[in-house]
């Protein structure tokens, strides 16, 4: 069967669609809702083509393919049509970043960690570096939205385990819908409403575990948006590799695909898309590998307590305990999560080097649970892979070396302890349930210096028996000694595991330890089914809130436009000094940070000030967390140097995302002075346009920009300003206010045209009095605190580089205490009450 | 810390002087340096009472005390001691406190090497009392006993003072001007009390529940503690005057850390001392991410500086798991730290590298630290100091591997107060100008004490100070 696609003719197979064939012979036809794993559905309709004798643009994911076939897939009026498809899907997607001009400017300059809010655009975007939507605009050319977007402040649920899911992102490809019931044989979720309101969502307004969900993860796995996210993955970018190797949490033996970054396991699938994994396979892996209490250095016992020490005196302290203990006064136990070469190993230098028989081997029970009642009480000297026996028998023991990934009763009391990589850490042979050998695969690294156990007997037998221990240089060597070679991963399954169908059945312990004690999300899993709710705090009254205001009391708080939030707040001490463009520092609660915010306006009268924020990261959430009546820990300010008030004649005010906000004051106070003040906003679309009535009020010129061209003029609010500057508008003073980026690239592009700029800085501060100087900045070669020498700084002499850098300083810390796969509300804080002595003044 | 496992506790009482002289200083238990690197908990666990009935008896009772006159604040030294040999530990402590409002803190960190035990007879042939560790005894004793008993105070006089900073300046004038009846208010900018106690001194040395128990003290014998308040910002001096204060003390401390100027001190990874130790001693970073401050955990730290900040900087990078090299511009003997830091230090394994000065610190794309260029240095002629200044030996540069600078060259006076009211007298340096009589500024009714007066100094220094600053306000107020 013969057929010519773009001019080449092409041999195709019976039964294929269009786009199947065309694929597989290297034509590339733009799709975006159809999916290997699904069968066709043709709802997008980007992967329209042309064949000849056809009428219309038929979708190639969804034609069969047929003898004779002349295929058109590039001809210009498909590519308009693709444009504009793609184009009205994005009307109803946070579309402005995909056309923004300055789109790889902000990719460089925006910090990574800023994923926890609402998405407004692509650089908190869950998805950002692997977003089908990205690739396609790009190819596609899409550089204009034609009618104002709309946004439809679908609340984003993040109170599920494992999953976070933002509907405001997603352009109803139907791929998790389509995924779920072919994975399940259900549709745990479906298209919820009608029309314009169709959104995914569980029927009846359930949640994912009540509606049956067993969090397989397959809907993340093809959602081609941020929409669905893997709440722990999301943090870590674009995987560095990907590895083919097999789950051992159950013997069930499925074949996973572990992605790593930096050696580090990120994120885990399955490795074909025909069949489901579990939740132990899926979500259950990067956080327990990378569990920051994992085992990382080699420690001995040295006057009662552990002491780091190396390798070497390691295996020197382990021959030196073991030597008067061969025989049988010597035991080794582990379970059956170590490798076919560790087990031969260990069995090896147990029966050879010890000359003992006591290799335990213990077999877990259905839960994964594996404990040993009782070992013969001539042992004294025992080898342990875990903490399989109850620790009441410790006292049997006289030397104890503990090979182990965590701290335990065993391992706190050992003499030696040696960290171990596990699981995807390691290379070797298992063998499921049905006996096939299936492979392990080393897909990233083990932490710290962990080695395989295999490498760490291996080097006890050399160091005890320096004649008679063969020495293994690789694992292989081991699998060959055991004729097991060429075991291929490509044994895959015919019917789903049976956790991925009942979520009750997943094993709770892996090699000795409860897995939920380290996957945060599970815990949450186990509480859902137990029925336990997690406590959520409803929003006080407010008119007894107005009799009563105590200090730091939040009066009120509204979400302004999507992720943007005022709040006002009661601190009569702050209302009755402020001036314009001073910052005060919130505390949340005892355990917060100290983070500094803008005071956008005050009212000394009622003791209340005004702030605007985003979440952001951690404290932000924190902050945004905090509902109406509630007090915060601290809030002190007024802190860093007034605007100077006085006559300059034409200001130009650019304001972006909270710098909207933080400028109204600021804008009154110049406009007393005799100023004539104009106010640029800029938003990414109008529907992240706020204080617009506001501005307008109060400055001579108000003029909105959006990127998206949504609401008043084009660009970023420095396009206006150059535009102005054009028409010949006398300008004296230009001043921005908003995130780094937005400041950075005002700076940059009026440098050349002679106007005085100032930015405000806010970088990470600690005390904001200029106790610390956290808060350091390059300003035209000398060093500034922000805190008091700013916020206001002439932005063409800020070195701009180094306030980006000084701010991720601590990204890795912050992903550290965000990347969970349990919901942000039920992560326990300390309250905020009753601690500190300013309350008793309240 | 000890335990009044038995408060009732006999003395063995019939011991005399000379006899007692006889018996050797008594070493006050503590972690080894093995296991203490490793963790935040005090270095000492502090006597037991029997450890202290013996080292009490130690005390000959001399009738001209040299220790009185060596302590700042003229602690009745022989008087608490002889309490103690009697068993009367609680005694001991209120004995104490006549003269010192925060006996565990100076127990701890005060240099009695220099001052109270520098001046025992004992110690002329052999070794002084430890009269540090008897006054952290009695004092922890009191504490854990939960029997703090509160003085009695005099009728109220009327008269109102602001403190201005809850550092160890603030909280002595605080201390003793309560009991003399006047009405203190004590306004701090951060969002606990303590100041350098704090925010600068680690866990392991001055525990913060410490800290907490000698505030509360304060605040049950009627302090007002105004927290997250800025004077200069909340409020200006000439208005707390309008608000009812009749007197005012400035006790704001050192605050402004100083730079070396040298290239790349704006990478990240190079931290003023006071930005490393707050975030770990007031932010608690160290149990991040419990709390939300994140620490900063890196392997190879420098710290530059060679005095107290530096030992305590170095140590906290220790134990958050670094290693740590101390680089110090002159040579062990001029190191300001008190020598038992710098052994404390030593011993954990803080590698000294003495007489090198940094010239730059190097950094890659990300401006991140990784590396420090130094320079060697000899001695030379004495300098205003009185010691050897020290002189860079041409062409001995060389690259230090490191990936986190800490700069512990010292502090200045926090500008903020001085800024807001011109009236005050500053010197040069920036620190206030004081009648070392009265330590009243050259504004009437303003006093001030501690490091804003001094520089950078010690704690004890600071409530000496306060002392003479205390007794001043009460003749200005009542006088």
């Amino acid at each position: 069967m013969n057929v010519v696609i773009d001019g080449k003719t092409i041999e195709a197979q019976a039964g294929e669609t269009i786009l199947e064939c065309a694929l597989r012979n290297g034509i590339s036809i733009p799709h975006l809702c159809t999916h290997p794993a699904l069968p066709p559905f043709g709802a997008c309709r980007i992967c329209i083509v042309e064949v000849e004798g056809m009428r219309g643009y038929p979708t190639s994911c969804s034609t069969p393919i047929t003898d004779g076939m002349v295929i058109h897939t590039q001809t210009e009026p498909l590519r308009l049509l693709r444009r504009n498809i793609l184009g009205l899907m994005m009307l109803e997607h946070p579309s402005a970043c995909l056309i923004c001009d300055r789109r790889e400017v902000c990719d460089r300059y925006r910090p990574k960690s800023e994923k926890v809010g609402a998405t407004t655009g692509c650089h908190t975007c869950n998805n950002k570096e692997v977003c089908e939507v990205r690739e396609l605009s790009a190819d596609l050319g899409l550089a204009e939205i034609m009618v104002a977007p709309q946004y439809h402040y679908r609340p984003i649920e993040r109170s599920e385990p494992f999953i976070d899911r933002d509907l405001n992102l997603c352009i109803l490809c139907g791929r998790c819908v389509r995924i779920c019931k072919l994975h399940q044989g259900k549709s745990v979720i479906d298209f919820v409403h009608r029309s314009s309101q169709t959104h995914i969502g569980q029927a009846f307004g359930r949640n994912l575990h009540e509606a049956g969900c067993t969090f397989c993860g397959s809907c993340v796995d093809v959602c081609p948006t941020g929409t669905l996210s893997d709440r722990y993955a999301k943090w870590f970018g674009r995987p560095k590799t990907k590895t083919g190797t097999t789950c051992i949490y159950c013997d069930e033996g499925c074949a996973l695909a572990i992605y790593a970054s930096n050696g580090k396991s990120i994120m885990a699938t399955g490795l074909y898309d025909n069949l489901p994994v579990c939740v132990l396979g899926h979500f259950a892996i990067p956080e327990f590998l990378n569990s920051p209490n994992r085992l990382r250095t080699p420690q001995i016992r040295v006057n009662k307590v552990l002491r780091p020490v190396t390798h070497d005196e390691t295996v020197s302290r382990c021959a030196e305990l073991l030597q008067n203990y061969s025989g049988k006064a010597f035991a080794l136990v582990c379970d059956t999560s170590s490798t076919l070469e560790d087990r031969y190993v260990f069995k090896k230098f147990t029966q050879e080097v010890m000359k003992s028989p006591y290799y335990f081997e213990i077999e877990p029970d259905k839960k994964g649970f594996a404990k040993v009642i009782h070992v013969p009480d001539e042992v004294k000297a025992i080898i342990t892979t875990g903490p399989f026996i109850p620790i009441e028998l410790r006292n049997q023991f006289e030397v104890v070396i503990a090979l182990d990934m965590f701290y335990n009763d065993w391992s706190k009391s050992a003499d030696v302890v040696y960290p171990v990589g596990v699981f995807a850490e390691v290379s070797g042979t298992i063998m499921d349930k049905d006996n096939n050998l299936r492979p392990l695969v080393q897909a990233c690294s083990p932490p710290g210096e962990a080695k395989p156990e295999w490498e760490v007997i291996q080097s006890i037998g050399k160091a005890l028996s320096p004649d008679n221990w063969k020495a293994y240089d690789r694992v292989e060597t081991i699998t060959a000694e055991l004729g097991l070679e060429n075991i291929s991963l490509n044994l895959n399954r015919k019917t789903p595991p049976p956790v991925s169908q009942k979520l009750k059945e997943r094993r709770e312990w892996f090699r000795g330890y409860r897995i939920e004690d380290y996957v945060s999300g599970l815990a949450v899993v186990r509480n859902f089914e137990e029925g336990k709710e997690p406590e959520t705090e409803k929003e006080k009254d407010k008119s007894e809130i107005i009799e009563s205001p105590k200090p730091f009391m939040v009066l009120s708080r509204r979400e302004l436009v999507p992720n943007t939030y005022e709040f006002v707040i009661y601190v009569p001490a702050i209302a009755k000094k402020a001036l314009p463009g001073q910052f005060v520092i919130v505390m949340v609660d005892k355990n917060s940070e100290r983070i500094p915010y803008t005071l956008s306006d005050w009212d000394e009268e009622k003791g209340t000030i005004t702030l605007i924020i985003q979440e952001k990261g951690l404290s932000s959430r924190k902050m945004i967390s905090t509902l109406q009546g509630e007090q915060l820990a601290h809030v002190v300010g007024p802190l860093g140097t007034a605007f100077e008030i006085k006559k300059y004649g034409t200001v130009v005010i650019l304001g972006g995302c909270y710098g909207t906000g933080a400028v109204l004051r600021l804008i009154r106070a110049l406009k007393e002075q005799g100023n004539k003040v104009i106010m640029i906003s800029e938003a990414r679309s109008h529907y992240l346009a706020y204080y617009q009535k506001e501005l307008s009020a109060v400055s001579d010129r108000f003029i909105q920009t959006t990127i998206d061209a949504s609401s008043g003029e084009k660009g970023h609010a420095v396009d206006a300003l150059k535009r102005l500057l054009d028409t010949g508008e006398k300008v004296d003073l230009v001043v921005a206010v908003g995130c780094p980026f937005m400041m950075m690239i005002t700076a940059e592009e009026t440098r050349s045209l002679g106007t005085k700029v100032l930015c405000a800085l806010n970088p990470i501060m600690l005390d904001g009095t200029g106790m610390c100087g956290a808060c350091r900045i390059s300003v035209d070669g000398q060093t500034k605190f922000a805190c008091v020498d700013g916020p206001f700084f002439d932005a063409h002499l800020v070195d701009w580089e180094e306030v980006r850098d000084r701010r991720e300083a601590y990204s890795a810390e912050e992903i550290q205490a965000v990347s969970l796969t349990q919901p942000a509300e039920t992560i326990h804080r300390e309250p905020h009450h009753n601690y500190c002595s300013c309350m008793e003044r309240g | 810390m000890t335990q009044p496992e038995n408060p009732e506790i006999k003395a063995t009482g019939t011991t005399t002087p000379k006899k007692g002289a006889k018996i050797p200083r008594q070493p006050m238990p503590e972690q080894a340096p093995e296991d203490r690197r490793h963790n935040f908990e005090e270095v000492p666990f502090g006597y037991t009472p029997e450890l202290a009935l013996l080292e009490s008896s130690r005390c000959l009772d001399c009738k001209k005390p040299g220790c009185v006159e060596g302590c700042p604040v003229h602690v009745d030294i022989p008087g608490f001691i002889r309490l103690i040999r009697e068993g009367k530990f609680l005694e001991a402590a209120q004995h104490i406190k006549k003269q010192n409002a925060l006996p565990a803190v100076c127990g701890r960190v005060c240099p009695q090497e220099e001052q109270c035990e520098s001046k025992c007879i004992l110690g002329v042939k052999g070794e002084s009392v430890a009269i540090g560790r008897l006054e952290r005894f009695a004092a922890d004793f009191e504490r854990a006993s939960g029997q703090v008993q509160l003085p009695e105070i005099p009728a109220k006089t009327g008269k109102r003072i602001a403190v201005v900073g809850a550092g160890p300046a603030g909280l002595t004038v605080a201390g003793d001007l309560i009991k003399l009846g006047h009405e203190v208010s004590v306004f701090e900018a951060l969002h606990e009390p303590g100041g350098v106690l704090m925010y600068g001194i680690p866990e392991f040395r001055l525990p913060k529940e410490i800290v907490r128990a000698e505030v509360d003290y304060l605040k049950r014998l009627g302090v007002e503690f105004v927290m997250d308040f800025v004077i200069g910002r909340n409020a200006t001096i000439p208005e707390l005057f309008n608000n009812g204060y009749h007197a005012i003390f400035i006790g704001t401390g050192a605050g402004l850390p100083s730079f070396m100027g040298i290239p790349g001190e704006n990478l990240v990874g190079v931290y003023s001392a006071n930005e490393y130790l707050t975030r770990s001693n007031l932010m608690k970073a160290y149990l991040f991410p419990k709390y939300d401050t994140p620490p900063i955990k890196r392997n190879k730290v420098a710290v530059v500086g060679g005095g107290n900040v530096a030992m305590d900087s170095a140590r906290t990078a220790l134990r958050l798991g670094g290693d740590v090299t101390i680089v110090y511009r002159r040579a062990r003997e001029q190191m300001p730290a008190r020598a038992e830091e710098i052994h404390h230090a030593e011993q954990e394994g803080v590698k000294m590298m003495l007489l090198n000065n940094p010239v730059r610190i190097f950094g890659d794309e990300h401006h991140r630290v990784v590396g420090m260029e130094c320079i060697r240095m000899e001695l030379g002629e004495p300098d205003a100091s009185g010691r050897r200044r020290p002189v860079p030996i041409p062409g001995s540069e060389f690259r230090l591997d490191v990936d986190t600078v800490i700069i512990a060259i010292g502090n200045q006076p926090n500008p903020l107060i001085p800024q807001s009211m011109p009236d005050l007298k500053t010197t040069k340096h920036g620190t206030l100008i004081v009648d070392q009589e009265t330590m009243m500024t050259s504004v009437p009714g303003i006093f001030a004490g501690g490091d804003i007066v001094s520089g950078a100094a010690t704690v004890i220094s600071a409530m000496g100070q306060a002392r003479t600053a205390a007794s001043a306000i009460h003749r200005y107020l009542t006088g």
